[in-house]
């Protein structure tokens, strides 16, 4: 769908808010295409407001129009102006993104593709819902799971054992569940630590190529536990989309899109003291092989400032003359041109397309992550493409990502490390990190350290800070934690601490 | 004990201590620097004044009139000559300083922001708010009043106060006294308070300002006698004789109107001294030593840190009731059990409530003595101490035993050695999970170590070259009862982690049972005999009639151990190699087990069925039997693996690697061959002939390749060594069945070593561009390269040695390096998740009462019980459910 994007002042926004039809002059001549929407915003980045276009006529000069400028061409008729929520990443231009809103633009509204999903009983398979129904008819809400193993042994045991198997389940269950007052996380941090001692320590090479490192083993855990801001070794892993991700030719493409590509990839910088000119020689091969055009690179050096730019596309030369005759400024524009950024995204500092299979898809693997950039790319399937950069995630795909994405990344670490660990003992972690709404991390900085207890604080790490606030603010320690009631040497409040129980004798009767 | 409920601490609340308080709660107005006279009494109004506890025999102290172990110790007080301030609340002096006026004193901001904030921070308690949010919010308040200039208040220009670390206040360069400070934070309003993060219910700003100094009881500063009978003080007295000498030449001087330069030198030189006595590691100063040199250990470092009171001494206590000592295996035990040297029994105390019920009993083993044994000389246990209600404890001797059994009568206590099948706890270091801490039953053994069935070594990572371990007794009924059914070793056979058994055969175990049921071979009668006398068994398998005398087969040999009615068919360890194909092609009875109603009829028992982590069979038993039938199955297979293995014998030596001479020659052809290709490579990469793979320079391409072909070398002398080592051999029969090594490890010994590698790669350090000056440099052949081509049987040359010491180093600095990295890590889970409990409803929360999760993972099942995680074992519920209708 076509639309009007345009950034527009407070004021005419106020204006536009009061009434209900307006007439906007405006100095630009929509195309033909029926258009009935515009999206105005107010810093060029984000949309607030979606505005019905009535109608586009070219422009008359009329009392009733609002915004009057020169080099008006055609009038819009606005009515409905209304709140949204847009980013500019939402509009197309001729296909492309729109880097930078200038003036009123044309867009192609990029839809979500919102099919609507099947609900999730839809999705199973009508044999195992009846399983589950009937496990509903006993009041037992059977887990899916348990569902879908019974259904497929149902013909097989007949329908009078069927029955008695649901109830057989239900009393497995109640049996296997867990203690009331179990203390879940020192099981689960013991189930993870433990086996901390038989992990590895090295780093492996991914991919088949150098610098693709990643951390694995005990560092790696260490790294999820920790909530690092950066991984030591970040990557992701894209997959395209269905109908493309055979094709060799789009993801070398997306490869050569979203590989970061500097000057110094593809050319010699040359400094000329003599004449004081910098002079970048493209190397053809390595232009070919990065898919690199002349005119990217005279683009991209355009962002230099204060220099006399001379491009010479036959001898694949571009000559930069600071237009202040000073070595300093010559070797900071030297500088400056070889880390120029000629085309992909920043942070990806390197990528590689790989069949796993003989017939396969084709998989991408980065080194370096930019999430938000990659899932906007278009042939990229954005809902299967992930980072192991935690805090990545958490930023653009929101917490319930990042809770996942802790849980996946630990349980990916010990299984290749061969050790079994129960997802729960995960999941608790995960859980734990993130619960308040922003990844914690495990330690003094993040969960231990805004422990409601003085005492358990002050056991953990940095004793002395904690009992000087307390002293300050007055803090209560109410000891209904572990760490401060074994400080204070009473019976802690998990487990069987946790249950009152009196006896009382037999009275003498007399 | 009278009411049975024990009373427990409401709330902690934390406050600042006002110099009022300060005096009130001193018993005691310290005014010499002085401890104790020529006599060693303590000076009166001393350091050592009696008014402060009590720590010599004998005396008693001055305030309550307790001795030593009575009087718990009462604080004195120190009044300094002029004030100081404290060195913990440097920064938020400076906030104070910064964001109020320094003539009216009030908060720079104005009542319209005032009105705003206080709006905001009265919603929040102080007391029980996350202080980092209090942190947050007060943090604003005071950078806005600091930006100020002009007070809006009282319109009075504003200096800016720069502090000069660690204590000195400066004003436009000059100094702002702690007198000062003190008075312009007196006249803060209380109302102004909040808006710096101060109760102002428990604490004032003047405060952080010392004007009086507690003194800590002597209790907290002992003074220790040397065998010299020289007296050596506490380091906090040595820091308290400073501050009261200092600052007593300091009231002199400012009375008798010294030099204004004298004055600030002493008044600074009492700021050390009261800033080192609280944190001798600030920032800023040297830090004050003992005449030896030593840095003294003042009342921040007695808190701080891995040896410090909290961590040491409150999160962790030392214990009485127990024992430490070697420990021996004993495969006569039940894992149930543990053996304890009689030396330790006899000094280890249960204490028995003397009731009506027991009175008569306890007598007579009072009347025994204090070391009694039986008629055949073995230990009973005997009384060591008698506690009278009052609390007196009577020693039990030979000479007053019989008197004493007769003074005692219900409501006394008496403390009775251990006795076999006593509950005790049993414990090594370190302790990673909740199985390094379980209960055993008490077995009393000659000898002077701790001893235990052999399976129970997995759980606490136990093995015999010296470990020792800790037993603790357990003081109390109600702690009894939850070991006994909570911590017993059988309660602890199914692991957490991940819901499988982690107890179970290992070494031996797996051998024999390997060897008993491998082939099913048979026994004679005679044979079969020797091994089930190990086995306390009901009745003796069926026999197999040959020839008019009885043979028994292996596998119902294994099967009396076996509890009747279990049912399991799994695929053994020696077939394991995942494609569901057997590698090495055998009679498909001798690869699956199965077990009908608790007989093997086909199949080899090894690791899979009985080892820890994978054990099946106990597995299974311990899911439909119990814990006890599955403790039982695993004492019943320990006993006859080693009954078989004693009959049988096994043993393992070099003569396991020897391989035939044209064995030896093709693994040298190989290796050779292996070289030249090698040498090749490297010629083809110097001639530029390689093609570099795709994302990799020709130099790795060449490592790769080099790699790989090593790899496949060693592989290859492996196959070519394991061809001529059948299971006849001892070491094969270890590797295959999973009691010990792999066959890699074999094929070292008698195959090749193989290259050696440092960060995954071969080995590349030393000299410059050679690994050692035996090479050519530049030199990257297979054997400059850590390539070594003999075995270990054969002998490493010293060049082979030397860089196989290299790769080996390594191995040891990652095991280091990753001991203590793991450790940290543990212990930053384990306090971060310590507090997290399930409810009734299986949910999980915290202390404050936040939901964790809804349901505890996300099903409510307990891991432990779990088939290795899956919720049920359908087939087997099948099973159980067809089972019942055929009966």
């Amino acid at each position: 769908m076509k639309a009007i994007v345009w950034k527009d002042t407070k004021k005419n926004i106020d204006m536009l808010l009061k009434k209900h039809q307006v007439k906007y002059a405006v100095d630009f001549a929509p195309s033909n295409a029926k258009i009935e929407k515009g999206y105005i915003s107010t810093d060029g980045i984000n949309f607030q407001f979606e505005v019905a276009i009535g109608s586009v006529s070219p422009f008359k000069d009329d009392a009733d129009v609002l915004k009057k400028k020169t080099g008006l061409i055609s009038v819009l008729t606005l009515e409905e102006l209304r709140p949204v929520n847009r980013h500019i990443s939402d509009f197309r231009f001729n296909g492309k993104k729109i880097a930078k809103l200038t003036g009123f633009m044309e867009g192609e509204i990029k839809e979500l593709d919102l099919v609507p999903s099947a609900t999730i009983e839809e999705k199973i398979d009508p044999e195992v819902r009846k399983v589950l129904a009937d496990a509903k008819k006993m009041s037992f809400d059977m887990p899916l799971s348990i569902a879908v193993k019974i259904a497929a042994k149902r013909a097989e045991i007949g329908e009078k054992s069927y029955k008695k198997l649901i109830k057989l389940v239900q009393e497995d269950l109640v049996r296997k569940a867990i203690d009331p007052y179990e203390a879940v996380g020192i099981i689960a941090a013991q189930s993870i630590g433990e086996p901390g001692t038989q992990m590895t320590m090295r780093t492996f090479h991914f991919a088949g190529v150098r610098e693709m490192n990643v951390t694995l083993g005990l560092p790696r855990l260490i790294e999820i536990v920790d909530a690092r801001r950066i991984p030591s070794t970040p990557s992701m892993t894209i997959y395209l989309r269905k109908d493309l991700e055979k094709s060799e030719e789009v993801a070398r493409r997306v490869v050569k899109e979203i590989e970061n590509t500097t000057v110094l990839d593809v050319a010699d910088v040359i400094t000329d003291v003599n004449d004081l000119t910098v002079s970048i020689k493209l190397d053809k091969a390595k232009m070919e092989e990065r898919l690199v055009e002349f005119s990217d690179v005279s683009f991209a050096v355009e962002k230099v400032r204060q220099v006399n730019i001379t491009p010479d596309e036959k001898t694949r030369t571009i000559v930069l003359k600071p237009q202040q005759e000073s070595f300093k400024k010559l070797y900071q524009v030297q500088e400056q041109v070889k880390v120029l950024t000629i085309k992909g995204l920043t942070g990806i500092k390197r990528a590689i397309a790989r069949k796993e299979s003989q017939d396969g898809p084709y998989v991408i693997y980065t080194q370096g992550s930019n999430l938000r950039m990659v899932m906007d790319i278009e042939e990229v399937d954005p809902y299967r493409i992930t980072t192991n950069d935690i805090i990545e995630i958490s930023n653009v795909l929101g917490i319930e990502a990042a809770r996942n994405a802790i849980y996946n990344e630990s349980e990916r670490t010990l299984q290749e490390q061969g050790l079994e660990v129960d997802r729960r003992h995960l999941m608790l972690v995960a859980d734990m990190m993130s619960f308040t709404g922003s990844v914690r991390a495990v330690g003094r900085t993040g969960i231990s350290g805004r422990k409601s207890s003085v005492l358990a604080r002050a056991a953990f790490e940095i004793t002395t800070k904690h009992l000087l606030r307390a002293g300050l603010l007055g803090e209560t320690d109410s000891l209904t934690g572990v760490a401060e009631n074994i400080i204070v040497g009473q019976p802690i409040t998990l487990g069987t601490g946790s249950v009152n129980l009196v006896y009382r004798g037999n009275r003498k009767s007399d | 004990m009278t009411s049975g409920i024990s009373k427990r601490i409401n709330k902690i609340q934390f406050a600042l201590l006002s110099p009022d308080e300060i005096r009130k709660m001193s018993q005691v107005k310290v005014i010499t620097a002085d401890t104790y006279d020529d006599d060693g009494y303590p000076i009166e109004r001393g350091l050592m004044d009696l008014h402060m506890g009590v720590i010599e025999p004998g005396l008693k102290c001055a305030t309550c009139g307790g001795k030593v172990d009575e009087c718990h110790g009462h604080f004195g007080h120190v009044e300094l000559a002029m004030p100081v301030v404290h060195v913990g609340f440097i920064k938020e002096i400076k906030t104070f300083l910064d964001a109020t006026c320094k003539e009216c004193s009030r908060i720079k901001l104005t009542e319209d922001q005032i009105n705003s904030f206080k709006a905001k921070l009265s919603t929040v308690d102080f007391s029980s708010t996350d202080p980092e949010v209090i942190g947050s919010i007060t943090k604003k308040v005071t950078d806005e009043a600091s930006a100020r200039a002009v007070c809006p208040h009282c319109g009075a220009q504003q200096k800016k106060v720069i502090l000069d670390k660690p204590t000195t206040f400066r004003e436009e360069g000059i100094k702002v006294t702690p007198k000062e400070i003190r008075e312009r934070l007196e006249r803060i309003p209380n109302d102004d308070l909040v808006f710096f993060g101060l109760n102002s219910s428990v604490a004032r700003p003047e405060w952080m300002i010392l004007t009086a100094l507690p003194v800590p009881p002597i209790n907290v500063r002992p003074s220790i006698t040397l065998e010299t009978g020289e007296r050596s003080e506490d380091d906090l007295t040595h820091k308290l004789v400073d501050i009261i000498r200092i600052s007593q030449r300091l009231r002199e001087s400012r009375d008798n109107g010294s030099p204004q330069l004298i004055i600030e030198d002493l008044w600074d030189l009492l700021q050390f001294h009261v800033t080192t006595y609280f944190d001798n590691q600030t920032a800023g100063i040297p830090p004050a030593r003992h005449r030896s040199g030593r840095a003294l250990r003042t009342l921040v470092q007695r808190l701080k840190g891995k040896d410090g009171r909290f961590r040491s001494n409150l999160s962790g206590k030392r214990v009485n009731f127990s024992a430490r000592t070697v420990i021996s295996p004993e495969p006569f035990l039940s894992i149930n059990e543990v053996g304890v040297p009689e030396k330790a029994a006899r000094e280890l105390t249960v204490p028995v409530s003397i009731t009506i019920f027991n009175v008569e009993n306890v007598r007579n083993l009072i009347k025994l003595g204090p070391e009694p044994r039986d008629e055949f000389g073995k230990y009973t246990a005997g009384v060591n101490y008698i506690i009278r209600p009052d609390g007196r404890r009577i020693k039990v001797t030979i000479q007053n035993a019989e008197e004493n059994s007769k003074r005692i009568e219900p409501g006394w206590i008496v403390e009775r050695q251990l006795m076999e099948g006593d509950i005790v706890l049993f414990n090594r270091q370190p302790s990673l999970h909740r199985m390094s801490m379980m209960a055993h039953n008490v077995r009393i053994l000659s000898g002077q170590t701790f001893r235990f069935n052999l399976a129970v070594c997995t759980p606490y990572n136990a093995d015999f070259d010296g470990d020792e371990m800790n037993l603790h007794i357990i003081q109390k009924e109600e702690a009894r009862a939850e070991a006994k059914i909570i911590m017993r070793v059988q309660e602890q056979i199914m692991s957490p982690r991940f819901g499988g058994p982690i107890i179970g055969g290992i070494h031996d175990h797996i051998t024999a049972t390997f060897l008993l049921t491998h082939l099913n071979p048979r026994f004679t009668y005679e044979e079969t005999v020797h091994m089930l006398s190990y086995v306390d068994v009901e009745k003796m398998p069926e026999p197999e009639i040959i020839d008019g005398k009885k043979y028994f087969r292996g596998r119902d040999i294994f099967s009396v151990t076996l509890p009747e009615g279990l049912y399991v068919k799994f695929k053994s360890k020696l077939c394991s190699s995942a494609k569901g194909q057997c590698e090495y092609e055998e009679d498909i009875r001798d690869t699956f087990v199965t077990i009908e109603n608790g007989k093997l009829t086909t199949g080899t028992i090894d690791e899979a069925s009985v080892g820890p982590f994978s054990g099946e069979i106990i597995n299974k038993i311990f899911r439909r039997f119990g814990q006890e039938a599955a403790a039982k199955f695993i004492d019943r297979m320990t006993r006859l693996a080693v009954g078989f293995l004693s009959m049988r014998g096994f043993t393992t030596g070099i003569s396991d690697y020897d391989i035939p001479e044209n064995a030896v020659n093709r693994i040298r052809e190989i290796s050779e061959s292996a070289i030249q290709r090698i040498e090749k490579l490297i010629e083809a990469y110097n001639s530029n002939l390689i093609q570099a793979l795709p994302g990799r320079s020709l130099e790795e391409t060449l490592e790769i390749e080099i790699l790989s072909e090593t790899g496949k070398v060693r592989d290859e002398s492996g196959k070519i060594a394991s061809a001529y080592l059948g299971l006849t051999n001892s070491s094969v029969i270890m590797a295959r069945s999973g009691a010990r090594a792999k066959m890699l490890n074999i094929s070292e010994v008698a195959g090749m070593v193989g290259q050696q590698s440092v960060r995954g790669g071969r080995i590349n350090r030393g000299y410059n561009q050679r690994t050692l000056s035996h090479f050519k440099p530049g030199d990257i052949g297979a054997n400059a390269r850590g390539f070594v081509k003999s075995s270990y049987k054969s002998g490493l040359n010293p060049l082979e040695y030397f860089l196989h010491s290299i790769g080996g180093r390594e191995g040891l600095v990652d095991i280091a390096v990753r001991t203590s990295r793991s450790g940290y890590m543990q212990r930053r889970l384990i306090n971060a998740f310590e507090d997290l409990k399930v409810d009734e409803d299986r949910r999980v929360e915290d202390t404050i009462g936040s939901v964790i999760q809804l349901k505890y993972g996300e099903d409510g099942i307990d891991p432990t019980r779990s088939e290795r995680g899956e919720l049920v074992d359908i087939d087997d519920l099948i099973f159980n459910l067809q089972e019942a209708e055929t009966e």
